[in-house]
């Protein structure tokens, strides 16, 4: 089924590589692409009528498992294997969910997918909730993408009245439909539980784990929860072959993903690359370097902890396992760039802000920890406050919420907060000594 | 499995949870989120302790040797885990003791106070506050939290009976959880979130019946009981754990006092009857105890006016009456939720003076002591089959918890040595819920239809007809009637496939109540049917103490009831708790009567006709035993309340027997407990918290005769006694005034309006009831609550009578 892919010994990492062809990000930008007729003429749904009609659910999952496809929610779990967890089919209804509540600051690479192709979503969705047997598949969009809803609406419908939803898919007599469903603007709903709950029209709190979600999710039922990313790679993958996307990237990391670039570069946007692609070509050859000079970058959305900008880790490979070594994590691929004259006590005040707004309060660190002292404790810094001790008391109030919260999202501020302490230490001190910030340039617009 | 905790080696069964181990080795971790018989949600991360746990190689499948030891290598989790959603596991071991475990510890109790007012010194929860304790216990002892704490309101009214202050709560999301899974009412929830989350309703007050259970879970002072804020502190209260009086279900309660006045009453635990819930009717419907116009001293007729006497006096003017009476003269009537002990002396009474008109009221037509076997409550919270016929929510709310129990599936977990589990793994949050397994049955909408995956309204009175076709149907009748059909209230498939599934269950349980008590022949059929079904069954009385009373016999010999008594039958009546005058008819025959002697704790209209008056004490005011209605005996306990010179039916029969100069059996506790005793073959004395079942007495002949089952209005249960309400101030502004409910139709003829006011005359007592519409009911149908004189069943009101004592506002 595959294409065979060539007998090169050395796989694709580095977008120059001729071999790289950009495959899913191949119609964004391109006028009427989200149309059904444009979908469709460009080799649409060929992939999930032959996954529909001819293979087995468990080849699907094998050959997912192949590819070696990492989750690109942020988490990194292998999504062949998280298909596999479903339990057997009992004859109750199962559910296949695509994560669209894309809000980690810093990331946005499944909006154009929404906006500009919700179909390869829509063939993704087909693909998975075949290889799992859910009939019912539930896209849960983020509310504030209200043009990426009304196009994915419109997809949804146009597939509907063309048979590739509804109770006969692609005349296999097999049936899968869609449930659009938008959040309400919390960025909790990106968790894999709230979302579920939310989506049942309940309060948006992660669930405890076990049961997970293949156990008992959406209503108590069977339930895949995968990233918008993960469901649409899926399609190229049944369509080219698992060994086709092995052979991008590393051992550990397989495949293409998408960065995401924010801050000053010269070049800012969402790219196709290869894993295992370097920093510094990630973000001096695509993102045409950085327009100020920078002292560090955020290498995943906002929740992963900085690195500080220098030839270490620009020349650090982007893949799962030297990220994680590091010290930070892959994440969504959000890459944000810190130029060198802003404050990044003021910077770290910025996500600590957002983490606060965001908190659901079920768990008393998050709630007391996140939501009401970080910010404070920031805010009593940078008004020029800052007593000796101050410092100490972040980190170990920090080091007092770290791991104890119900859900990553505590985690999710206070890693950012311990690495730039770690890193930039002396801002910090420097703010606490003197009453106002090492640097004190606050709006990088006024010169544009 | 074995688990260590800290030095503690232990063996426990699997799927308990670590928290659990934790305390089963005597050792202690705090919590705020956990509460006993709901789910562990993990939320407020106090529990946290160090975690570790040996690994068996994935391949040979053995366990993974320390290299030093040869001991099976711990594999500690890299953070430290909360004990409470945490299930042990073979080999665990817990540490709760090092320095990661306390640090854990310390640093979340300060982040649980960076918000807390702090003001435990005008907080009524202090003294008694799980945050507090925590505080001083693994707090560190100050805040390192500089910065303005969260200002909310302090003072909301939830309900009319709960006031939350929102800057104590710490969001252990308690009181949310409990009204999802215990009442399955969701009435409250967060709002808002992060730092800003607060408890709140999006509707006015909290329409269920148990909400005053939150007040009893609630780890601060966040959510408190109304009635008694700013009354007290905990170490001044008086606790006594009773028995309540108020249904017969025997709920366990502690009752609190202080200075002679009953502040508040608090759940208890009674692991096979309430478990730690119980319903507002019993918690906030005790003010009237220390109303102003108590009757606390005896009170003589004096030329026309009552006047007090002591208890010597009013005793030897009826003693010297009584001698004039001839014996089968004199009736002596009690209420039904007089103890065990009481009903011996009244008994005894009745013997003394040698007559046979004894009765206990309210009493319906049929006998309350089932004659098929009799489930427990846990065979009810256990069971796999239900069938209600009644409104339990309103007539004994106990027994609704327990078929919501019932609903979950999941059998209540063996005690451990703490006691009750604290996190019970096999609880989650908003588990589903079995309905298919519960038919309610009544003759309008009750509350627990919700729940029900059956719920069928037959017609008012037509409960005989109903069971008896039912019967027919489990007997294989093949051709109904039309009027068979009608009576059913749903498809003879649907009751097919209904009684086949009580007949294929394993555990299957009947409940009715006053609606079919009232009815012999509805009542006979029924239990003949649960025997053919292979059902036990539970018959719910209209008081406390109908099961106890009927099986000590407190009953007439012959046709010398209730109703023959008030028929003018009596020369002398001595009622105890009954105002029987408020019949137009029956005050008329009473006032021809020599000696009306009215034992009670508060005037009405048969005081008013009494020759003596003498103060009763209420049900907290007791000691005594009590029979719930699965059999089992429950001791009740006195708690210290100034009644004035009150007395119970013993002091009644003492202080009459020395006046008639014979020391009677029954003259107090002791000798009703002594006599008792002996035919019982039980220790009254000696009753544990928890009672004692014993196996069920036979029943008493019915001796009530078939109503006529027709009528306009239908007396049904409620939750507050009516009789009280006007004394119960909050409890009153939470349930409203006693009502009639009617459909509007009927109003529009009657030229009523919502909320009117009305005095009628319902069966022949004048009652004062505000009108409310249902145009869920039938036209033909209107419902009132009953008293204890008039309990459930049909009756008449005819509304062109009626007259308007308070027109409702017009709202704009």
């Amino acid at each position: 089924m595959s294409t065979a892919v060539a007998d090169t010994p050395k796989p694709i990492t580095s977008r120059k590589d001729p071999r790289f062809e950009v495959t899913m990000y191949k119609y964004v930008g391109v006028e009427n692409a989200w149309t059904l007729d444009f979908y469709q003429s460009h080799g649409g749904y060929e992939t999930a009528k032959k996954v529909v009609t001819t293979m087995q659910p468990t080849d699907v999952v094998n050959e997912m498992k192949r590819s070696g496809l990492r989750g690109r929610g942020g988490a990194g779990f292998p999504t062949g294997v998280k298909w596999s967890f479903m339990p057997p089919d009992d004859g109750r209804q199962r559910f296949i969910v695509c994560n669209a509540d894309e809000s980690e600051p810093g990331s946005c690479k499944d909006r154009y997918v929404l906006e500009d192709d919700p179909h390869q979503l829509i063939e993704g969705m087909i693909i998975a909730g075949y290889a799992i047997g859910a009939t019912k598949g539930v896209i849960y969009i983020r509310g504030e993408y209200y043009l990426a809803y009304t196009r994915l609406y419109d997809a949804i419908r146009d597939a509907r009245e063309a048979g590739i939803l509804g109770d006969n898919i692609f005349g296999s007599g097999k049936a899968f439909d869609l449930i659009l469903h938008r959040g309400a603007g919390a960025y909790i709903c990106g968790e894999e539980t709230a979302l579920m709950n939310s989506f049942e029209g309940l309060r948006a709190n992660p669930r405890l784990k076990p049961p997970f979600p293949a156990q008992a999710g959406v209503y108590g039922l069977p339930t895949t929860i995968n990233n918008v990313t993960s469901i649409a790679t899926s399609v190229h993958v049944m369509s080219k072959g698992a060994d086709w996307f092995a052979n991008m990237g590393t051992e550990d990391s397989k495949g293409f993903h998408h960065v995401q670039l924010s801050g000053p570069f010269n070049r800012n946007g969402v790219f196709e690359v290869p894993m295992g692609i370097t920093y510094r070509e990630i973000i001096y050859g695509l993102g045409g370097g950085p327009k100020v000079e920078a002292k560090a970058f955020i290498p995943g959305g906002s929740s992963c902890p900085m690195f500080p900008f220098t030839d270490e880790y620009l020349d650090m490979p982007m893949e799962y396992a030297s990220v994680a070594k590091a010290g930070s994590m892959l994440g969504t691929g959000g890459l944000i760039l810190i130029p060198k004259d802003k404050c990044i006590v003021d910077a770290l005040y910025n996500i600590v802000r957002f983490y606060a707004h965001e908190s659901c309060g079920k768990c008393t660190p998050c709630r007391e920890g996140v939501s009401t002292w970080m910010p404070k404790m920031y805010q009593k810094l940078l008004a020029g406050l800052g007593e000796p001790g101050d410092l100490e008391l972040i980190e170990d109030v920090a080091q007092n919420i770290r791991g104890r919260s119900f859900c990553v999202l505590a985690d999710a501020c206070i890693m950012p907060v311990q690495a730039s302490i770690k890193h930039f230490r002396h801002e910090y001190e420097y703010l606490i000594e003197h009453g106002e910030p090492m640097y004190k340039q606050k709006s990088w617009w006024a010169e544009e | 499995m074995k688990v260590k905790v800290n030095d503690v080696e232990l063996e426990l069964s699997p799927g308990t949870s670590a928290i659990d181990a934790v305390f089963a080795a005597g050792y202690d971790v705090p919590y705020f989120c956990s509460q006993e018989y709901m789910s562990p949600i993990g939320a407020c991360r106090m529990c946290l302790a160090k975690v570790g746990a040996p690994r068996k190689d994935r391949e040979t499948g053995d366990w993974i040797l320390d290299e030093e030891t040869g001991e099976p290598k711990i594999f500690w989790f890299p953070n430290p885990m909360a004990t409470c959603t945490t299930s042990i596991m073979e080999g665990m071991v817990v540490d709760t003791l090092g320095d990661e475990a306390t640090k854990a510890q310390r640093g979340m109790v300060e982040m649980t106070l960076i918000n807390h007012p702090l003001d435990c010194p005008t907080c009524d929860k202090g003294g008694a506050c799980e945050l507090q304790d925590r505080a001083y216990e693994y707090g560190s002892g100050e805040s390192r939290f500089v910065f303005d704490k969260r200002h909310q309101e302090k003072h909301h009214a939830l309900s009319e009976v709960i006031t939350l202050d929102r800057e104590r709560c710490i969001h252990c999301k308690r009181c949310v959880r409990y009204f999802e899974e215990v009442p399955s009412d969701e009435v409250l929830d967060f709002i808002e979130r992060g730092g800003h989350t607060y408890i709140g309703t999006l509707d006015e007050g909290l329409p269920s019946n148990f909400t005053g259970n939150i007040t009893d879970i609630c780890p601060v002072g966040a959510l408190l009981d109304t009635t008694s804020r700013f009354r007290g502190r905990n170490w001044e209260y008086d606790h006594t754990r009773s028995t309540s009086l108020d249904d017969c279900t025997g709920s366990a309660i502690t009752i609190d006092a202080r200075t002679g006045r009953i502040e508040r009453i608090k759940a208890a635990l009674n692991t096979q009857v309430n478990k730690s819930w119980i319903d507002d009717g019993i918690r906030f419907g005790h003010e009237y105890v220390s109303a102003d116009d108590r009757i606390t001293m005896p009170l003589l007729r004096k030329n026309g006016k009552l006047e007090a006497v002591t208890w010597e006096i009013a005793s030897a003017f009826i003693a010297e009456k009584l001698k004039d009476v001839a014996p089968n003269d004199t009736g002596i009537l009690i209420r039904a939720d007089a103890t065990l002990e009481e009903g011996f002396a009244a008994k005894s009474l009745a013997a003394h003076l040698n007559t046979k008109q004894l009765d206990h009221y309210p009493r319906p037509a049929s006998s309350v002591i089932p004659t098929a076997p009799i489930a427990t409550l846990e065979e009810l919270a256990t069971a796999d089959a239900i069938f209600v016929l009644g409104d339990v929510t309103e007539e004994a709310p106990a027994l609704d918890l327990r078929i919501k129990d019932a609903l979950k599936g999941v059998a209540p977990a063996p005690l451990m040595p703490h006691g009750v589990p604290i996190a019970d793994l096999r609880l989650k949050e908003r588990m589903p819920r079995k309905r298919s397994i519960l038919t309610v049955a009544a003759p309008y909408r009750v509350n627990l239809m919700r729940h029900a995956g059956r719920a069928v309204q037959y017609a008012a009175g037509q409960e005989a007809r109903f069971i008896q076709v039912l019967a027919d149907l489990n007997d294989g009748a093949k051709n109904l009637s039309a009027e068979d059909r009608n009576a059913l209230g749903m498809t003879v498939t649907e009751a097919r496939d209904f009684l086949k599934a009580f007949k294929d269950a394993s555990n299957p349980v009947i409940v009715y109540g006053g609606f079919v008590l009232a009815s012999p022949a509805a009542t006979n059929s029924l239990n003949a049917l649960a025997q053919a079904l292979g059902a036990k069954v539970l018959a719910v009385g209209p008081m406390a103490n109908n099961f106890g009373l009927e099986a000590l016999a407190v009953l007439p010999e012959g046709n010398n009831g209730y109703a023959t008594m008030l028929a003018g039958n009596v020369k002398a009546l001595i009622v105890s708790g009954l105002d029987v005058a408020q019949d137009a008819q029956i005050a008329e025959r009473l006032k021809a009567t020599e000696l009306l002697v009215v034992h009670d704790s508060f005037h009405n209209a048969t005081t008013a006709l009494a020759d003596v008056v003498l103060p009763a004490k209420t049900g907290y005011e007791k000691d005594g035993t009590t029979v719930n209605l699965e059999g089992r005996y429950l001791p009740v306990n006195a708690a210290p309340v100034d009644g004035g010179l009150s007395e119970d039916l013993h002091g009644v029969v003492r202080n009459l027997g020395e006046a008639m100069g014979v020391r009677l059996e029954g003259r107090s506790l002791r000798s009703s407990r002594r006599a008792l005793g002996n035919t019982l073959d039980l220790d009254l004395n000696a009753i544990p918290l928890e009672g004692v079942l014993r196996d069920a007495p036979a029943p008493a002949a019915n001796t009530g005769t078939e109503n006529d089952a027709t009528g306009n209005v239908l007396l049904v249960p409620s939750m507050a006694r009516t009789e009280y309400l006007s004394r119960n101030p909050h409890l009153r502004a939470a349930v409203g005034d006693s009502a009639i409910v009617m459909h509007s139709a009927n109003a529009a003829n009657a030229n009523f309006k919502q909320h009117d006011v009305i005095r009628v005359n319902v069966g022949g007592i004048t009652r004062r009831l505000s009108v409310r519409f249902n145009d869920d009911l039938p036209e033909n149908l209107m419902l009132v609550p009953v008293l204890p004189e008039q309990p459930a069943g049909l009756s008449n009101v005819d509304l062109s009578q009626a007259e308007l004592e308070t027109i409702a506002l017009e709202v704009a």
